[in-house]
């Protein structure tokens, strides 16, 4: 009976990760396939060709590595930035007994419940008005702008739970503010902080809405639009863009693999309280 | 919640320390992204910057090297900028109504260029149109907006025809219909050999069908009454609409089932492997067919139905726009001269891998038999439309999208649907 129910277990999670792992194949596959073989028999056909010339023709004619690098200047600076700044509000904010925190901490999380397409067209004109339309400063500042809210409130959750005691054992040992914070604090906050490294990464990295509203410049473009950018009016090299989809997995995977441990623990952030 | 208040002072002290920690940041910051961040704008005698969506891999080499002749020439440098063209689709409003626009741009002549120029957003280009006095008459009205001044440059055009492959015609026996019957004719004769006669891609690309609205509307009621309508100047619900729809649902059998399911990418491979017999397209399918496919194609003129009615074909015309602020208007005419020149419209359509004819009269296109054909039938037309949304919005493009596609799956709701299409479109045309 107990056999049965392993080997039963087994057979579904296989298949529900194949399931899951169909449409990445997919693209692999559709990736190492001839133009003409797409054309003539479609996308969704068994392959008839195989080739690697689309991998330098995405990264070449894709000009993808100039994307990857752009995506590269955004992102981390994008991560370290919000993540330093919450981690600041986080730490005021649970603390200290600032007045107003309750709002504070209510008001920043109330803007990630606007939706982001309302708000297209202030940023892209406040972006202008700033001089910083069409550079990547003006993406890294409405990357930060918009993961603030939300990594202050999972931070702030995860700081006000550290015991108070420490805080009062580093402030009788003649600790300061910044002290505590840097040396005490900082430390404790390591798994939230890895944790939201990791996610965040991910997030602005495959960013795409926000790159396209505050770029016109194909040299500036982060990955996402380069992606975009291969497919043509009509007309599109799928072979092409599949390959191009498979380069530009690559840092968030080695993202993924490296911090594994702390997306599980990330997505369990907040879950208990 | 284990506050802690360690006094204003401290406070305070916290506060300067979060400003040092933003400012180390962003100094650590600007030592990350200052190489990738300089200016692009233009100054008066900087280069011309082009903002094109021509992002297939051939048209933008074709582009590219474009502009690598005119750096080279010394009349003045441009610098190209590919956007994808679903991005550039929505946010050129965008970039003609910011500070700093970019100077140049691909788009459609005709009512989208029109209406952009009634905001005063598009560059007056007659004086590139002084030395075109060699350009057909359809093409400078075309060019021309409301007020009669030029604002737009044409660089190529291309036509919609049923496409088929000569090789099944020939094992099935049939010839090219001339008029609506013997169109009808040849639909039954596929059908009886088990081929959905007409093939369609639906799926994701629903505009597609507009070309048979647009068809059958300028074989039936004339190209002037087409353009009133999508005007706004007549109805939806009119009778002389639903005689479209009449014609239209004689043809309905002979659509392939299995059109509304997928895009006209794969409606084209339908085609090509012999699934469907006919494929009423514009030349740019051709792209997403394999080249050994090419010589086999032909295609032939939307039939005649009413002989009375003007004989007007789509001719869908690209070209180039400038932004009315662009700081070097002297440079985006030099440029746009250059772009109309015959030297340039032959080097891009030998480039490009699409058929396209250059709207240079001068110039010569492509000699392959399907271009000369193209040609010959677009020379011919008394009237050439652009299509549904080139001739109207791309706001009025969703309406038809629904109506059409409705009508495909329910034709007997026709009252009912016209009724909702005039609504729809009055909803456009006040917004």
């Amino acid at each position: 009976m107990n056999k049965l129910r392993t080997g039963a277990f087994h057979t579904g999670m296989i298949l529900l990760s194949l399931l899951w792992l169909g449409p990445v194949l997919w693209v692999v596959v559709m990736s190492t396939r001839s133009f003409d073989d797409i054309a003539a028999h479609g996308v969704g056909s068994l392959p008839r060709s195989f080739t690697l010339d689309t991998y330098r023709q995405a990264w070449t004619d894709g000009g993808e590595l100039r994307a990857l690098i752009n995506s590269m200047l955004v992102t981390v600076p994008s991560v370290a930035l919000s993540l330093g700044l919450a981690a600041m509000a986080a730490f005021a904010l649970s603390r200290f007994r600032i007045p107003g925190r309750r709002t504070i901490l209510l008001l920043m999380l109330a803007g990630n419940l606007l939706p982001p397409q309302i708000l297209l067209i202030p940023v892209a004109k406040f972006s202008e008005l700033t001089g910083l339309y069409d550079t990547l400063w003006a993406l890294i500042a409405v990357q930060v702008g918009f993961g603030l809210g939300f990594y202050t409130f999972v931070l702030h959750g995860f700081m006000r739970d550290l015991p108070g005691e420490i805080q009062e054992a580093a402030t009788i040992d003649g600790a300061g503010t910044a002290q505590i914070f840097t040396r005490v604090m900082l430390p404790l906050t390591r798994p939230a902080l890895a944790a939201l490294g990791a996610l965040s990464f991910t997030w602005i990295f495959n960013d795409l809405l926000w790159a396209i509203t505050v770029l016109r410049t194909d040299d500036n473009m982060p990955v996402t639009p380069a992606l975009l950018a291969l497919q043509g009016q009509f007309v599109s090299s799928w072979n092409v863009i599949a390959a191009g989809t498979v380069i530009a997995a690559v840092p968030t995977v080695a993202v993924f693999l490296r911090f594994q441990r702390h997306f599980v623990s990330g997505l369990a952030l907040g879950a208990v309280k | 919640m284990s506050d802690f208040d360690p006094g204003r002072r401290r406070f305070l002290g916290h506060l300067g320390l979060a400003g040092l920690g933003a400012l180390g940041a962003s100094s650590f910051l600007s030592a990350c992204a200052s190489s990738a961040s300089g200016p692009t704008t233009s100054n008066g005698s900087g280069a011309v910057t082009i903002q094109s969506n021509l992002s297939s891999p051939q048209a933008k080499a074709a582009m590219e090297k474009l502009i690598e002749t005119f750096n080279a020439q010394g009349k003045g440098t441009a610098s190209l900028n590919t956007i994808a063209s679903e991005t550039f689709r929505t946010q050129l409003p965008t970039y003609l109504t910011s500070a700093n626009p970019p100077d140049l741009y691909t788009w459609y002549a005709g009512s989208v260029a029109n209406d952009y120029a009634s905001k005063n957003l598009l560059l007056d280009v007659s004086e590139v149109w002084k030395s075109l006095d060699d350009y057909p008459q359809s093409l400078r009205t075309l060019s021309t907006d409301a007020i009669g001044k030029q604002i737009f440059v044409p660089m190529n055009n291309y036509w919609w025809g049923f496409f088929y492959r000569k090789s099944n015609f020939a094992k099935w026996g049939v010839q090219e219909p001339k008029t609506w019957t013997e169109f009808l004719a040849l639909c039954e004769t596929l059908k009886g050999k088990g081929v959905p006669p007409i093939g369609i891609g639906l799926g994701d690309t629903p505009w597609v069908a507009s070309a048979w609205f647009d068809y059958l509307n300028i074989r039936i009621n004339g190209a002037p009454f087409h353009r009133e309508l999508l005007a706004g100047k007549q109805r939806f619900d009119d009778p002389k609409v639903k005689a479209v729809f009449t014609r239209w649902r004689e043809a309905l059998p002979y659509f392939d089932p299995k059109g509304k399911a997928y895009p006209f990418q794969e409606a084209t491979t339908a085609l090509l492997a012999g699934k469907t017999g006919m494929f009423l397209i514009g030349t740019f399918f051709a792209d997403a067919a394999p080249k050994d496919a090419l010589g086999d194609l032909d295609f032939f003129r939307f039939p005649i139905i009413d002989p009375a009615v003007p004989l007007a074909e789509e001719a869908p015309t690209d070209g180039f726009f400038a932004s009315a602020k662009t700081a070097n208007p002297t440079g985006t005419r030099a440029l746009l001269s250059y772009l109309a020149g015959v030297e340039a419209q032959e080097a891009y359509v030998k480039a490009s891998s699409g058929i396209v004819l250059p709207a240079n009269p001068r110039a010569k296109a492509s000699d392959s038999p399907l271009v000369v054909k193209g040609k010959a039938m677009l020379n011919e037309a008394k009237e050439l439309t652009q299509f549904f949304n080139r001739d109207s919005s791309d706001a009025l493009q969703p309406t038809a999208d629904t109506a059409l596609t409705k009508f495909i799956d329910k034709p007997d709701q026709i009252d009912a649907i016209l009724r909702e299409w005039q609504a729809g479109a009055e909803k456009v045309f006040k917004g």
